[in-house]
């Protein structure tokens, strides 16, 4: 069964940007995920801090539904890679991609913490 | 004798998950020195507290956010 995933490629900035688009189609081949894949090019910015002597790193997001099957021979794919700074693979169910919560479940969750305040006291 | 309690921003702006790639929010969570800010300062609930700092880690690892940062050497 595919599960949706999560991935932040962080690249070597001097690489050219078709160069980067051809490295994560690439990589999403390997997982034989087709069409419905969401990528986000953030493009170059600046490292918090530096790797190696790399200052800068150019990030792209991806989100894409894949066998868990496939993912380690991507990853080692990506490990191998020199163009990659760095990456991280996240599964993205009830993450992120989640809607604002309802008034309901926020008075829920608030009714939860303030009996947990109650059993520290 | 109770705190005052504050309310959690992230509850506050119906945030369901903590986003670790929104590195401007996280960066209001750690201190001068890139420690995350303890939710007794911040007020963040229990639930996002645990969120929050899973965030801060991974937008550490990316890059995006310092692991230290004030400090000489």
């Amino acid at each position: 069964m595919p599960r949706p995933y999560e991935a932040v490629y962080v690249f070597d900035s001097s690489l050219e940007d078709a160069a980067v688009t051809e490295k994560v189609d690439r990589f999403h081949q390997l997982l034989g995920i087709s069409g419905d894949t969401k990528v986000d090019h953030w493009g170059r910015r600046q490292l918090a801090y530096p790797i190696g002597a790399k200052e800068n790193g150019y990030y792209v997001v991806a989100r894409f539904e894949a066998e868990p099957a496939g993912i380690p021979e991507y990853e080692r794919a990506l490990k191998l890679d020199g163009g990659v700074v760095r990456y991280l693979l996240t599964l993205f169910e009830h993450e992120v991609g989640a809607p604002p919560m309802t008034e309901e479940e926020l008075a829920l969750a608030k009714k939860r913490s303030e009996d947990d305040d109650d059993d520290e006291e | 004798m109770r705190r005052p309690t504050k309310a959690c921003p992230f509850c506050e702006s119906r945030v369901r998950f903590v986003d670790y790639k929104d590195e401007r929010t996280l960066g209001r969570f750690i201190t001068d020195h890139g420690k995350i800010l303890p939710s007794r300062l911040s007020g963040v609930c229990a639930r996002h507290q645990r969120q929050l700092s899973t965030a801060i880690k991974r937008a550490r690892y990316l890059a995006l956010l310092p692991y230290t940062r004030g400090l000489q050497g």
